[in-house]
């Protein structure tokens, strides 16, 4: 079953088209990546998923429902982590957790989920510490937590690895492919095409706000006979 | 090249943004336009004005000497100037209904023994009646001269009687012929016409010093409270979006209005505690300064507040408190980060020091047309000017506030709601016609 179906969507700032007409589709419980180089257009396609922007033309769902018609509906199946997120400074790991899980749940339910959050995040006794004294890696994790911690049916990560060091950005890709063992669907952007190949069951690469590729890593590497991805990437774009 | 120029040039370059330059630019339009305003109402307060005069001692030698002092100091102005009361002395009322049908604020009166008095060696007063309009403090210049034209009249007869008098024990009467009505003691020769009630021994000026001191702390405190709570939205919003926590409640099941008023709601009794605490501050502070100088109960001049009209001041205190919040939830969603909401506040600045400036020196009354329209269209003009208003009835102008502060604010929240829902809370503005407009003044994009 599609999960999210995006048909033709442009997204134009004023005189910039970012985003000049895409189509893709996920599957439930995939882990999906859209990769491409900076200014491509990543972030403004999560953001609209996200119903964070309108579209300029086109048409998004997410579970069968519209994101320019029911965006009320849609933010409750979806959980979104911008690129470079922060969180409030002057709360702790817990408040802030307990903050976010406030939208969606309470009594019960509500400790559950914070309990969950805590589990993820992993900070131990710093989980109580002022959210401003936490590292990179540890704000992270926080905010993957905060993500993942109401099971949403898909989960929308913008550069989720950027900036962190390679033990950080190991332990993130490990949270990922747990969540998506429990059947959450996972859209990711990163411009980090070894990261991609290596957790994602398919992409889509975008280049100057057009998709130019989608497949399975496998598919993509065996189609275009490249050794990686980034390969394939510098070729499909010369084409 | 020297690295002290080239890291001043730097920082200058940094310094001088557009933005900068075009606060400052409005600064000194700001104190230009106050100055005009303030410099208008001196003109007018200094001005040659009307006067009349109530004679009760016709064709006495002193009365008549009197006259032609106040005649000569008027020179070639004295006909136009001067109008000679035909109620007779004594009915103070009469004589202030006169004084109001001929459209005069002051006038003298000289009693019947006036002649007399000077003659057996006693002094003797000179009456002054006032109509007290609320004029603010320079409004009431011309009694605040009065004491000073009677004692030029007292020194003239004075010079006259040191000729022909010799006695050494009528030397204090010889000095001061007609008694100083602001000293102790004086018989109540001040008579001052206030909210249809005569009320002697007091001059508009006594009244406008305490009415100040009353009055003159709700436009600093409404100022102060604007600037606060400003600050404080411009601000978050601008590390909200800096750390892209706005983003993430934008994605959260809540809807845009609840976001948007959970904001204004805390912002709003934040903005309502500091403004207590300010009101509690500056009235010790007033207190201390005005006790001390003897003050004046307005109560006893029919120039206090009831209940309602102190609800009707907390109505429309919040409500300007409301839209101030709006104005600046709008002005934070143009603002891209921390730094930026510095710049931003400069339009709420200038809109809260425009009202307070103008209703601390002058008040709606003395105001030409286009200036009380451009006082009545900024929303904070009206909690500053509502208890002088309220004070003297003047409930047109508070229910026409209320109603347009009210309008103000739901349309504040309609467009702030409107924002919300819109990209432009995450893009900032685009490249539209708009955006170049606010380029120039420094509102930078995100690249
Ligand atoms: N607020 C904005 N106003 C104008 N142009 C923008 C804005 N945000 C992004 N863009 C432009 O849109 C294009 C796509 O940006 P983005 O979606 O952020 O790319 P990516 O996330 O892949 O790096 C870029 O050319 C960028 O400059
Ligand atoms: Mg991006």
């Amino acid at each position: 079953m599609e999960t999210l179906t995006i048909k033709d969507v442009r997204k134009s700032y004023g005189e910039i088209e970012a985003v000049k007409g895409i189509n893709f589709s996920v599957e439930e419980g995939e882990v999906f990546g859209l990769i491409g180089p900076n200014g491509s257009g990543k972030t403004t396609t999560l953001r609209m998923i996200s119903t964070l922007l309108r579209l300029t033309t086109g048409s998004i769902t997410v579970c069968g429902r519209d994101v320019a018609g029911e965006p009320d509906d849609v933010r409750k199946v979806i959980s979104y982590l911008p690129e470079d997120a922060g969180a409030y400074k002057g709360l702790t790991g817990r408040s802030y957790l307990k903050f976010m899980a406030g939208f969606f749940a309470d009594g019960e339910e509500f400790e559950k989920m914070v309990q969950k959050g805590m589990e993820i995040a992993d900070l131990g006794d710093r989980i109580d510490s002022k959210i401003e004294t936490y590292s990179k890696g540890m704000m992270r994790r926080l905010l993957i937590a905060r993500a993942i911690m109401p099971s949403p049916k898909i989960a929308i990560m913008d550069e989720v690895t950027s900036g962190l060091d390679v033990v950080n950005a190991y332990e993130i890709r490990e949270i990922i492919r747990g969540i998506a063992q429990k059947g959450v669907t996972v859209l990711l952007s990163s411009h980090n095409m070894f990261e991609v190949d290596m957790l994602c069951d398919r992409i889509a690469m975008i280049n100057e706000g057009r998709i130019v590729l989608t497949g399975t890593p496998a598919e993509l590497k065996e189609q275009y006979g490249a050794a990686n991805l980034e390969e394939v990437f510098v070729r499909a774009v010369k084409e | 090249m020297n690295h002290l120029l080239n890291l001043t040039k730097k920082e200058l370059r940094e310094l001088l943004t557009p933005g900068a330059v075009v606060s400052v630019l409005v600064m000194v339009f700001l104190f230009m336009g106050i100055g005009s305003v303030a410099g208008n109402a001196v003109d007018e307060a200094t001005a040659l004005s009307k006067i009349g005069i109530v004679n009760g001692d016709p064709s006495g030698h002193w009365s008549e000497f009197a006259l032609d002092f106040i005649y000569e100091a008027y020179g070639s102005n004295a006909s136009e100037y001067i109008v000679m009361l035909d109620t007779p002395y004594g009915n103070n009322e009469e004589i202030m209904k006169e004084m109001i049908e001929k459209g005069l604020n002051t006038a003298y009166g000289m009693g019947p023994g006036f002649t007399a008095s000077i003659n057996a060696k006693t002094q003797t007063t000179i009456d002054e009646y006032y109509i007290f309009t609320n004029n603010g403090l320079l409004g009431s210049a011309a009694s605040a001269v009065s004491p000073l034209i009677i004692q030029l009249i007292s020194q003239s007869i004075s010079k006259e009687l040191i000729s022909t008098v010799t006695d050494p024990s009528a030397a204090d009467f010889i000095l001061h012929p007609i008694k100083d009505p602001t000293m102790q003691g004086s018989p109540d020769t001040r008579h001052t016409y206030v909210k249809g009630e005569v009320y002697d021994g007091v001059s508009p000026a006594e009244l406008s010093a305490a009415l100040m001191s009353q009055t003159m702390m709700v436009p600093i405190v409404i100022m102060m409270i604007i600037m606060v709570i400003g600050t404080m939205v411009i601000s978050s919003m601008g590390s909200e979006k800096e750390n892209k926590t706005l983003e993430t409640l934008l994605t959260m099941p809540v809807r845009r209005t609840t976001i948007v008023s959970g904001k204004l709601l805390a912002a709003a009794i934040v903005g309502l505690v500091y403004g207590m605490a300010y009101m509690v501050g500056m009235s010790f502070y007033m207190g201390g300064i005005m006790g001390s100088v003897g003050s004046i109960d307005l109560q006893d001049y029919g120039l206090s507040l009831g209940l309602t009209d102190w609800i009707l001041i907390a109505v429309m205190i919040f409500l300007a408190i409301f839209c101030a919040l709006g104005l600046c939830m709008i002005l934070g969603a143009f603002t891209k980060n921390y730094k930026a909401a510095q710049t931003m506040m400069l339009p709420i600045s200038v809109l809260a020091m425009i009202p307070m400036f103008i209703t601390m020196f002058t008040s709606w009354g003395s105001l030409p047309a286009l200036m009380q329209a451009f006082l009545f269209a900024i929303p904070f003009s009206h909690p500053m000017m509502v208890m002088s208003n309220l004070m003297f009835g003047n409930m047109t102008l508070v229910l026409a506030g209320i109603a347009y502060l009210s309008v103000f604010t739901l349309v504040i929240i309609f467009i702030t709601v409107k924002l919300y829902k819109s990209d432009i809370l995450l893009t900032g503005i685009g490249q539209t016609k708009a955006a170049k407009t606010f380029k120039a003044f420094g509102v930078k994009r995100r690249p």
